[in-house]
């Protein structure tokens, strides 16, 4: 019988899906390969009760989005965290540089009280175990494939652990630090083959720090080539939460 | 009939729930429930740089982020007084032009198809019907591969930046994307006679319609703000001054108005204001739609759409053509960091999108300020179900759902960016 997969969004920008939906070429080959129960982008059917791989999009910003980790959990035999909002928290938990009355008062007036349920945006491993982890804001539709067969085949976990900087280099590219221009790269988590740096844009950390990164050797690097080296940790802050940043 | 809810209405972008009280028979009460929760974009750009905001805000929606990207970026420039090279403006016009393609595909395909012929979503139609589901993803794909082109990445574009691009696609590939925008022209004049042979209720909406109009061009890079019925025209700096937002209890997204009225934004009223600004083959699939101008009636949507790709595929051409021809470079233009408070607008696939910031002297944003397409309907949509609702009440209750399913799908809701 082909693995059921069930698709299930928390709070993002709905992007990782949308490049799911655009791989066009292999989306059917791949649809073969498994039985795709619930999409709710692009069906009408609802959540069974069911299912052997959940595949999961964004950051948790609700007790509801708790609550329906703890059920996926009990039912898939595989979670699979894609994008950075689900992997580190990513962009939503940006909100989490302030608290969240001072944002509800920003955006909503002084007079909005925090929503019922709603809590600090947080990482999907912070509430269940995750399987396996494809970063990225958004994902590569391509190490997604290759994260989702190696999921279907049972095989474990395959994040890089190294920086993104040595990709660069393969790839050639002039160096933004050298010319005194802020690039993540040096602490990124690998894996995006230098996208960015390759089309001529400094690396803005959207795959989160690496875990062989060294952020004290980074800050020197930033003030060796004339780059504030506070700049580091506030530019990292996009991606990353702020205990992470000044490691 | 009972009170009902439909919750996480599918095939829209984002979650929302469709809310019906019934009294005595008669629906008392409509209304669409915005439950995605509050995302604080407006709230987190304040304090970082200005050239995080267009990467930051970009992430309100992974569906048309290059416009929020471009948008985003407008408004910068805006600010810190930074005006683009022509060559710059024509790129990011086919950057909005591929997310256009594959928007109005996906809505048009993925999202509103399947309720014509009975289908929970678009997948048994890949079996029943494989020639459609080829041509929606021919449009969808090529519409992802000029964003691809010209922006580097379909979702999140990487190369568009302040004062232009930091690559530029090889003129051998721009070449070769003229020849297949012209390639799906038929595909797409063959979307619009698929649509055109689908029954639509028969509603008409109140609501004044919006969508910026230029002399120059059909209006989606530039232009003024312009009202259908009220006919005036406004700089696009006037935007907080002509809309003005609300906070609502049953959404996280606020409503907006316009003088007191609910408005409609996305492709009708785009048509309705600039049909005369259309190509000789949007003219053309215009009258193949069938449609008398203006239409008013929000099931037209999905025709004014399909009418839009016909037009996309021979206008993108065009501006391709004249990139190979006049020079220049689109390569970032320097400029001064200072303070300065700007505004930016252009047509996302939904409708007008508005981003407006200010900058300190150091260049660290003080003030965001984001009106989505989506946010600007949503009291449109709610005054329409509270009017189409009554007409349809005597239905079977499945039936009755799915109408009003429908009449949401027309909006083509992108509950992402409403709440961001």
């Amino acid at each position: 019988m082909a693995p059921r997969v069930v698709v299930v969004s928390l709070a993002s920008d709905f992007g990782c899906q949308v490049q799911l939906t655009n791989m066009e070429d292999d989306l059917l080959d791949v649809l073969g390969l498994m039985d795709l129960t619930y999409w709710q982008l692009a069906s009408s059917g609802h959540m069974p009760d069911a299912y052997d791989v959940a595949i999961i999009e964004g950051a948790v910003t609700t007790t509801e989005h708790v609550e329906l980790l703890k059920d996926v959990r009990s039912k898939a035999a595989a979670v699979v965290a894609i994008g950075t909002c689900a992997v580190t928290g990513g962009i939503p938990a940006l909100a989490n540089t302030a608290g969240l009355e001072t944002r509800y008062a920003t955006v909503y007036g002084g007079g909005v009280a925090v929503a019922p349920g709603r809590i600090a945006p947080a990482p999907i491993d912070s509430i269940i175990d995750v399987d396996y982890h494809v970063p990225g804001c958004p994902i590569d539709t391509a190490e997604f494939l290759r994260g989702l067969s190696r999921v279907l085949q049972g095989l474990s976990d395959h994040m890089p652990d190294q920086m993104m900087c040595a990709s660069c280099k393969v790839s050639e590219n002039a160096c933004f630090l050298e010319v005194g221009t802020v690039c993540l790269g040096l602490v990124t988590r690998a894996g995006c083959k230098a996208k960015c740096p390759s089309l001529g844009r400094p690396c803005t950390g959207c795959r989160g720090i690496a875990p062989d990164a060294n952020l004290a050797s980074a800050r020197e690097v930033f003030a060796r080539y004339g780059c504030d080296p506070a700049s580091l940790a506030s530019s990292l802050l996009v991606y990353n939460t702020a205990a992470e940043v000044t490691a | 009939m009972a009170d009902l809810t439909v919750e996480h209405v599918a095939r829209i972008e984002g979650h929302g729930n469709i809310s019906v009280s019934v009294e005595n028979g008669v629906v008392s009460s409509i209304r669409m429930d915005v439950v995605e929760p509050a995302r604080f974009f407006e709230s987190m750009v304040v304090g970082r740089r200005f050239d995080e905001a267009p990467l930051i805000t970009s992430r309100i929606c992974g569906i048309c982020s290059p416009n929020h990207a471009v948008t985003s970026i407008k408004a910068i420039e805006s600010a810190l007084g930074v005006e683009v090279s022509e060559r710059t403006k024509l790129l990011r016009k086919l950057l909005v032009y591929g997310s256009y393609l594959q928007n109005h595909a996906t809505h048009l395909y993925v999202f509103a198809a399947p309720d014509f012929v009975g289908l929970p979503s678009v997948f048994p139609l890949a079996a029943t019907h494989p020639d459609i589901v080829a041509r929606a993803l021919k449009i969808k794909k090529l519409g992802n591969e000029l964003c691809n082109l010209v922006g580097g990445r379909s979702v999140h574009p990487v190369t568009a930046v302040i004062g232009g691009f930091t690559a530029e696609p090889d003129p051998r590939k721009l070449e070769a994307f003229r020849e297949m925008l012209l390639d799906i022209a038929p595909d797409a004049v063959s979307t619009v006679e698929l649509f055109a042979s689908f029954e639509v209720p028969a509603f008409d909406t109140a609501g004044e319609m919006l969508a910026l109009s230029s002399t120059d061009d059909y209006a989606i890079y530039e232009g003024e703000i312009a009202a259908l019925d009220a006919g005036w025209r406004r700089p696009v700096s006037d935007y907080r001054e002509v809309i003005t937002e609300s906070i609502v209890g049953h959404s996280n997204a606020k409503h907006t108005m316009v003088a007191g009225m609910p408005i409609i934004v996305g492709a009708l009223p785009r048509l309705n204001i600039n049909a005369g600004s259309l190509s000789a083959a949007g003219r053309d699939a215009l009258a193949k739609a069938g449609l008398t101008m203006p239409s008013r009636n929000p099931f037209h949507t999905h025709l004014a759409q399909a009418v839009e790709l016909v037009d996309a595929a021979e206008r993108c051409a065009g501006y391709i053509g004249r990139l190979l021809e006049m020079g220049g470079s689109s390569a970032p233009v320097p400029f001064k960091i200072q303070a300065g408070e700007g505004a930016g607008a252009t047509e996302a696939p939904r409708g007008t999108l508005y981003h407006g910031y200010g900058i300190d002297d150091d260049g660290f944003i003080t003030r965001g300020d984001v009106i989505t397409p989506t946010a600007q309907n949503l009291a449109n949509l709610d005054a329409d179900m509270r009017a189409f609702a009554p007409t349809i009440a005597d239905r079977p209750r499945d039936e009755f759902i799915l109408l009003i399913e429908q009449l949401v799908r027309a909006y083509d809701p992108c509950m992402s960016c409403a709440v961001h």
